[in-house]
């Protein structure tokens, strides 16, 4: 299986340059038609990017305040400012061979668990378009476990400067090596869309690397004017290795089940998300989001929590280190504020008021041994400069 | 601010929706205008293939357009095209330069959709939404 998948994206790249050679000549011929410039399906080859230069500071110097378990470090112990947290540049090259057929290859350079900013393929994939919304793709896809997922690195696509945190991180696998499936039909001007998803992933994370088979997802989105409702289903079987002990761990389903909504009339939004997922433990995060668009300016508020994990029967008894983990909850107050200065680019600026549990250090990270801030709060403010181009 | 918005309004011209003379779409709602310059729908309700043109960045008839018929911002409708573009879900609509160019381009295919001022209109075109 794994030689397969591990094949397949590679024929995916190698497909993709033979196609890409083929291509540029017939890119200069075509672009500009009659004062006409051709940005959409006609033009056979783009080349797009985007990326965020940002930098974060937490109050406290105890412990590192990290968005994800895959960085090795964050602001707070390790240094005052860090720019692991949000900082990434990310290139697209997209290819129209028919009007049908297109072909994707998204490498994305950010803060890695081995502390370099390594690129990495993202996305490299097939897709055959039935309609703009009914689709096959093959290769390395996004997995949509949540409402921003496809989107989660593309800072400008979105208000904040990184979605909810305590939400985002329950789920830290950003793609999937294998097949989906998209299929959209309407009922009057209600859109249905209905994905299904089957593949395998890898993670990177500072003490461990964590492997995914057999993973299928089911995900239903219906979108109703200004509104937006979204149901997800995903399950996997996952073991992971300890770069520490050098020990695989037995395999250990894991199910998550999501929820999402949003209305957005242009002039205001409200965004709110909810997720389960069990795999030895059962935890639960939600968060609820609401800003108003004035002109340039976007100020947003968010509140987010993430609830500890119980022990669900049927497993191995718990160990210390795997009891402290299931341990772990968090609440966050954000505002903050995006400002469209110049086109294509925008700042944003964020604070964040975190609350760690009464009986947790919450998810900071690098403490020293026998750390305890249960119960107390930390101040994070984040700058961002997103771009695209 | 809302003054400001305001003032920007009243000095605007009327944005009107063609297609061609030639096409056999008579009306579209907004709804359906909208789906297809996000490109959400790629066909009118009636059947047949839609192909959007938008004109230039900047043009008062895009943004009286997109403020009036898909209720965006300059900066949000890029923020949504930088979403779609990213997740290798399309492209935003072609680019025609002014009014006129817009007219012909429509005029001369059956499949098209575009948006002009509406003092621009003639025989060549048929209105299917005045917003």
């Amino acid at each position: 299986m794994k030689v397969k998948y591990s094949l397949s994206v590679f024929c995916m790249i190698a497909a993709w340059l033979s196609v890409a050679e083929a291509a540029t000549q017939a890119v200069s011929d075509s672009s500009v038609n009659e004062g006409l410039i051709n940005r959409s399906e006609p033009t056979l080859f783009t080349l797009g990017g985007f990326g965020t230069l940002g930098v974060s500071h937490s109050s406290q110097s105890l412990g590192d305040y990290i968005l994800d378990s895959t960085l090795p470090k964050g602001a707070g112990r390790s240094s005052s400012w860090s720019m692991g947290n949000d900082s990434r540049i990310g290139a697209q090259l997209t290819a129209n061979p028919t009007s049908t057929v297109s072909m994707v290859l998204q490498i994305i350079s950010e803060y890695q668990s081995d502390n370099t900013y390594h690129p990495e393929i993202e996305w490299a994939n097939v897709k055959y378009a039935f309609s703009p919304n009914t689709y096959i793709r093959a290769g390395r896809i996004a997995l949509p476990t949540f409402l921003n997922s496809d989107s989660r690195k593309v800072g400008y696509s979105y208000p904040w400067i990184h979605p909810p945190v305590d939400l985002y991180r329950v789920v830290s696998i950003t793609n999937s090596d294998g097949v989906d499936a998209n299929y959209r039909f309407e009922i009057g001007e209600a859109g249905n869309t209905i994905k299904i998803l089957n593949g395998k992933n890898t993670i990177k994370r500072p003490t461990s690397i964590s492997t995914s088979e057999d993973m299928w997802g089911v995900f239903d989105t219906i979108d109703y004017g200004a509104a937006l409702f979204r149901i997800g289903y995903q399950k996997r079987n996952a073991s992971s290795y300890s770069l520490l002990t050098g020990i695989t761990g037995a395999w250990v389903p894991n199910i998550d089940l999501s929820v999402g909504g949003s209305y957005d009339p242009g002039n205001w939004f409200v965004m709110s998300e909810w997720i389960q997922r069990k795999s030895t433990t059962k935890l639960s995060a939600m968060y609820l989001s609401a800003g108003v668009r004035l002109d340039k300016f976007t100020p947003y508020v968010t509140y987010s929590n993430n609830g500890r994990g119980s022990f669900l029967p049927g497993f191995p008894p718990p160990t210390v280190a795997s009891v402290l983990s299931a341990s772990r909850s968090q609440s966050t107050f954000t505002t903050g504020m995006r400002w469209d200065f110049r086109k294509n680019t925008d700042l944003k600026l964020q604070y964040d008021n975190v609350k760690l549990s009464d009986n947790s250090n919450g998810y900071l990270a690098n403490l020293p041994a026998n750390t305890v801030l249960f119960g107390t709060r930390l101040h994070v403010i984040s700058a961002v400069v997103d771009f695209v181009f | 601010m809302l003054c400001v918005l305001f003032c920007t309004a009243s000095s605007w011209a009327d944005v009107v929706v063609v297609v061609s003379a030639r096409s056999s779409v008579t009306r579209l709602s907004a709804d359906n205008v909208t789906k297809i310059f996000l490109g959400k729908k790629n066909t009118y309700p009636g059947g047949g293939n839609a192909i959007p043109v938008d004109q230039l960045e900047g043009s008062v008839t895009r943004e009286e357009f997109y403020l009036k018929v898909v209720s965006k911002s300059a900066s949000q409708l890029a923020a949504y095209w930088a979403k779609v573009i990213f997740t290798g879900d399309g492209y935003p609509p072609r680019l025609v330069e002014g009014n006129i160019a817009v007219k012909r381009f429509v005029a001369a295919n059956p499949d098209a959709i575009g948006y002009i001022d509406k003092s621009n209109v003639d025989s060549s075109v048929r209105v299917v939404l005045e917003p």
